[in-house]
């Protein structure tokens, strides 16, 4: 994933506030910087959380690994600095109403329509398995249509300070 | 079409899974310090539930039903919730890689998450039908992900209050979470 390095401006009281976060780089190819963000888990727990009931579910290097992603250097950022990346809050918002609203609203609107026109649990399963599909494909299509629009990319804010943590 | 509107209210207001059945309470003061995350978690616990909730329907009729295996419910009804959430992992991961980069950190909570467990034992012990039974999960994740997001909107304004220094942090959170469980009795008595 490529990512503008536009910073907000912070003056402009009036833009949608940012949700940040704490990333580390961890390879830098030309132009382009590779992170990997620190947080762990969604409740804010990052690598300042010592005991994390969810770190113990698969490997967090292998999830962290996958959700590595890319910024312009234009910051001359190097391998080991933390850095404070954000994301609009609303953009949080449209990817969870994308990933999960519209598959689920498919699915259930398809089992119910096959169960008011057949009444039969299988064919009720069937068409639910249908609609789930025909959701997530639609999901990829509007996923497709945020990314363009930039709206999933995170943006570089500043560098972290020594000791910051996604708590502080 | 009326017992579906009651099984609907009753799950999700009623018999609130938080407040009160008191399930999926690690999450409920984990998740809700911002409301963006609980927005985020409450739509994956949704969907999630919901998609177990039938999984674990169709297991329970037309696997352990007939030969008889009830008593192994709560372990195969683990196994399907784990499968879902890997599914909803790798879809989610294939059909966009920039949203599971956004969302992903959710879907390892929710493997751990007794609310997914807690209403699929429920809608087996309730005998309920097929369609009945995914309402009624879709309901409670629903009554599930209300109850996130108005929590996290009062810590948000708790985070900012003049709150005692012995109060501050978790323990007022504990309180309000009380006071809340105290409003949502107003709902019983509404249905069954």
């Amino acid at each position: 994933m490529t990512m503008g390095g536009a910073v907000d401006d912070m003056t402009d009281f009036s833009a949608p506030t940012l949700t940040e976060g704490i990333a580390q780089v961890v390879e830098v190819e030309g132009n382009m910087a590779w992170l990997v963000p620190e947080s762990g888990s969604s409740c804010g727990g990052c690598s300042s959380a010592a005991a994390c009931g969810s770190k113990g579910i698969g490997t967090v290097s292998s999830r962290l690994e996958a959700r590595r992603f890319q910024l312009v250097n234009d910051f001359g950022l190097r391998i080991g600095e933390r850095v404070v990346v954000g994301v609009r809050e609303n953009a949080l918002l449209r990817a969870s109403i994308t990933a999960y609203v519209i598959p689920l609203a498919t699915l259930l609107i398809s089992g119910a329509l096959a169960q008011w026109a057949a009444g039969n649990d299988f064919v009720t399963m069937a068409a639910m398995l249908a609609g789930l599909v025909f959701g997530l494909w639609l999901a990829r299509v509007r996923a497709g249509q945020l990314m363009a629009k930039g709206e999933l990319s995170p943006r570089f804010i500043r560098r972290a300070s020594m000791g910051e943590t996604c708590n502080s | 079409m009326k017992e579906y509107a009651l099984l609907i209210v009753s799950a999700a207001l009623v018999n609130n899974v938080i407040l009160a059945r008191f399930l999926g309470l690690c999450s409920f003061m984990g998740v809700t310090t911002r409301i963006d995350t609980a927005v985020g978690m409450g739509m994956a616990t949704t969907f999630v539930i919901t998609v177990s909730s039938m999984a674990d329907w169709a297991v329970g009729a037309y696997l352990l039903e007939p030969y008889n295996l009830w008593y192994l419910r709560t372990v195969t009804f683990i196994m399907v919730i784990a499968a879902a959430v890997q599914f909803t992992e790798l879809t989610v991961k294939k059909v966009s890689p920039p949203l599971f980069q956004m969302l992903g950190i959710y879907l390892p909570l929710i493997t751990t998450n007794c609310a997914v467990l807690g209403v699929a034992i429920l809608l087996v012990e309730q005998r309920m039908n097929f369609i009945e039974a995914t309402l009624f999960g879709f309901a409670s994740s629903v009554g599930y992900s209300l109850v996130m997001v108005m929590f996290a909107g009062l810590r948000e304004r708790l985070a900012l209050a003049d709150t005692p220094r012995l109060f501050a942090g978790p323990p007022i959170g504990f309180i309000v979470a009380s006071l809340l469980a105290l409003a949502f009795m107003g709902f019983s008595g509404m249905t069954s």
